[in-house]
């Protein structure tokens, strides 16, 4: 069996007491007070439709390890930071104590495992000070960020954290949902749960816009962004306007220096899940002409999410090197596996 | 019906004709504030006068690159005029230089929504009066949409029954970008308004720009290519909302925000409702059979690829041969000129649909016209 790297797995402590052991006096005080509980991370895991994340090793291991294709190595990323409250100091000590609590609960357990650096959402400062305090533990190799967010994450006042990370030998993964509470897409509040879900592509694209327009990768040459469960069929056409509005407003962005495909080409991985693909093998093998699918993805299973079986389709239609590149390879050079 | 109305309908004409070859379905013909003063009541004007729009403009959001977003050359240079308000210049540099058959104006002004609705509905029955005293009585090639205020539906479905006897309003315009998801319920009288009077609505990009989902933006670069994600969006809200399954005949197009997307949302909406069509009790059918029937798109600023048979494999993928009608967005920057914008490898048969075809049924215009 070839080795395998899957980018996003899904751990969530099933209530604060979890994280309780790492939060100080004043924060037990404050959530049991308050009545504060862990809802559904901002809608990732809607109650009759998502299985909750496993909240321990042994309940991880027993669905991820035992799989038929099983990964070498586990990314693990933990929503439970994606809230909706705005208290910045809060959210840093959530933050703080997420962190902890994976890894004492699960890369302790297994030297299989890596996990994402959750870091607070509203405070870019206090983002920094996270990184900088996991920073040693080499187990942690991204940071997280959600796509629904206040700021594009591109813009310059959220580059301290990617000096930040690339300090830490960190890159970024970018997830799909985050803050609620706000119209969670460009166009306004939604009516249903498919429109939230559809509506991570269309502001994972925004995001993706915002890294190459600000001159993230001018200034941080080796960051590298792994965006998690928001597709990626619809990269090459947005990519296509991108270049040509590029061509018409440069002077706008004197920074960006080249095409702006050559950037996301050099600098995003996509993650496989969901795999949304049309059925007719025709237009399979058209999109793998239009977009350079071994350089550009990388496999996911997003347990325990389910988004279809588009993925295996696709995997068949690639030679073995090149599904190696997707399974592992990408993966393993993004975060210096081995 | 008035007697200017019966003069103005098209068909009646005599002498010879022409077969119809172009059309271009979103041209920007502007008015200043003085050119639609004029038709407003004297509470309007003094509300005009005294107080302003009181908001920016989206031109102030996100600063054009260069000459306010314009083609240089489309400066009129004559005084009380801006980009886009004098049709002798619009007629030379557009209808009189490539031999366009039809053009359908789609005029901004009224696609805030930040206006009293009394004031919203004098504001944007001004650019319709605009329109007809200005432009359609101008140049017999010329079509118009019906600006409406689309935030009051009761006041808009009053507007587009006020011009529904009109033939060369040939639309009902509403911006791409609302108080509330294009999908919501609230808009659907105005959508069964315009279907009841044949017409189909055409959503053009921009309008409020304070929902952003991932934040702001810095630039225009980013805001313009982002055009294209806000339909996205709004086409997900549309065929999610329900209206196609309950507005049968109801025709949408989606005006300039670009049209290779569209086959991966339609394989991502499908995928969706395949696992949770019961979120959407509503739909009876996948999200792209309601796509295939219900959904237009113009052309302009179409996608660019390195490879052009890319973009046609887009269109292919996104059955949109039927459903592509051109659009050159004069007198903007990035106008697109009717005899550069297609690829060559697009070929005659779906070049015509495109140029023509295609907007001759979707807007119900003859196939011929008077010279």
């Amino acid at each position: 069996m070839d080795p395998c790297v899957d980018c996003d797995v899904h751990c969530a402590p099933s209530s604060f007491d979890a994280l309780f052991p790492y939060l100080s006096d004043y924060w037990r005080q404050y959530i049991g007070e308050a009545g504060i509980r862990l809802n559904g991370m901002a809608h990732a895991y809607p109650p009759g439709v998502v299985a909750p994340a496993p909240s321990s090793y042994s309940e991880l291991s027993e669905h991820v390890f035992s799989a038929e294709s099983e990964p070498r190595f586990v990314v693990l990323n933990c929503l439970t930071g994606f809230e909706t409250h705005r208290n910045p100091y809060f959210s840093a000590a959530v933050a703080s104590a997420i962190n902890d609590w994976v890894r004492e609960e699960f890369l302790a357990r297994s030297d299989r495992l890596r996990a994402s650096v959750v870091v607070s959402s509203v405070s870019p400062d206090d983002a920094v000070s996270e990184i900088e305090r996991v920073a040693e533990d080499p187990r942690f190799v991204q940071v997280l960020l959600p796509v629904r967010s206040d700021l594009p994450w591109g813009h310059k006042n959220n580059h301290p954290i990617f000096a930040a990370a690339r300090s830490a030998g960190l890159q970024v993964g970018l997830h799909a949902w985050g803050r609620a509470g706000k119209a969670p897409t460009p166009s306004g509040f939604t009516t249903t749960y498919l429109e939230d879900y559809f509506g991570n592509q269309p502001i994972a694209q925004a995001q993706v816009l915002s890294f190459v327009s600000e001159g993230v990768f001018e200034r941080f040459p080796d960051l590298r962004v792994v965006v998690t469960e928001c597709g990626f069929a619809w990269l090459a056409p947005l990519l296509w306007r991108f270049d040509k509005d590029w061509k018409g407003v440069w002077r706008e962005v004197p920074w960006v220096k080249r095409r702006p495909s050559e950037y996301v080409r050099e600098h995003f991985l996509f993650t496989t899940a969901p795999a949304h693909l049309p059925g007719d093998p025709a237009a399979l093998g058209q999109l793998l002409d239009m977009m350079d699918v071994p350089g550009t993805l990388t496999y996911a299973s997003d347990y325990p999410h389910d988004h279809g079986d588009g993925l295996s389709l696709l995997l068949d239609q690639l030679t073995e090197d090149d599904r190696r590149r997707v399974m592992w390879g990408n993966a393993a050079s993004v975060y210096g596996l081995a | 019906m008035s007697s200017s109305q019966v003069e103005t309908r098209i068909g009646v004409s005599s002498g010879p004709l022409r077969s119809v070859e172009l059309v271009d379905c979103d041209v920007h013909a502007q008015a200043t504030e003085a050119m639609l003063a004029k038709y407003l009541s004297p509470s309007a004007r003094r509300l005009l006068e005294r107080y302003g729009r009181r908001t920016p403009r989206v031109t102030e959001w996100y600063p054009r690159a260069r000459h306010s977003g314009m083609r240089v050359d489309a400066w009129p240079g004559k005084p009380g005029h801006i980009w886009g308000s004098d049709p002798e210049l619009m007629r030379e540099q557009l209808l009189d230089e490539f031999d366009v058959d039809y053009a359908v104006l789609e005029v901004l002004s009224g696609q805030d929504c930040y206006d009293h609705p009394d004031f919203a509905a004098e504001w944007n029955s001004a650019v319709n009066d605009w329109q007809v005293d200005s432009w359609f009585s101008f140049d017999r090639r010329l079509r118009g949409t019906i600006a409406v205020p689309h935030e009051y539906p009761s006041l808009a479905v009053a507007e587009i029954e006020r011009r529904a006897g009109d033939d060369r309003f040939v639309a009902v315009l509403l911006p791409a970008s609302a108080a509330e998801q294009l999908g919501h319920p609230k808009y659907w009288p105005i959508y069964e308004a315009a279907t009841a009077h044949g017409r189909p609505v055409a959503f053009h990009t921009g309008g409020y720009v304070d929902h952003r989902g991932a934040g702001y933006p810095s630039f225009y670069l980013d805001y313009h290519v982002g055009n294209g994600i806000v339909m996205q969006s709004q086409l997900a809200s549309m065929v999610a909302g329900g209206m196609f399954e309950s507005i049968p005949g109801l025709r949408v197009v989606l005006t300039e925000c670009g049209v290779a997307w569209a086959a991966a949302l339609r394989w991502s909406l499908d995928a969706a409702w395949e696992g949770m069509g019961d979120d959407v009790p509503r739909l009876t059918r996948k999200p792209s059979e309601y796509i295939d029937e219900h959904v237009w798109f113009t052309t302009q600023p179409i996608e660019e690829p390195d490879d052009p048979q890319h973009l046609l494999y887009a269109i292919g993928q996104a059955r949109l041969g039927d459903r592509l009608v051109f659009a050159t967005d004069y007198p903007h920057w990035d106008f697109d000129s009717p005899k550069q914008a297609l690829p060559r490898a697009f070929g005659p048969e779906l070049r015509r649909a495109i140029m023509c075809e295609n907007a001759l049924s979707l807007y119900g215009l003859p196939r011929e016209r008077a010279v």
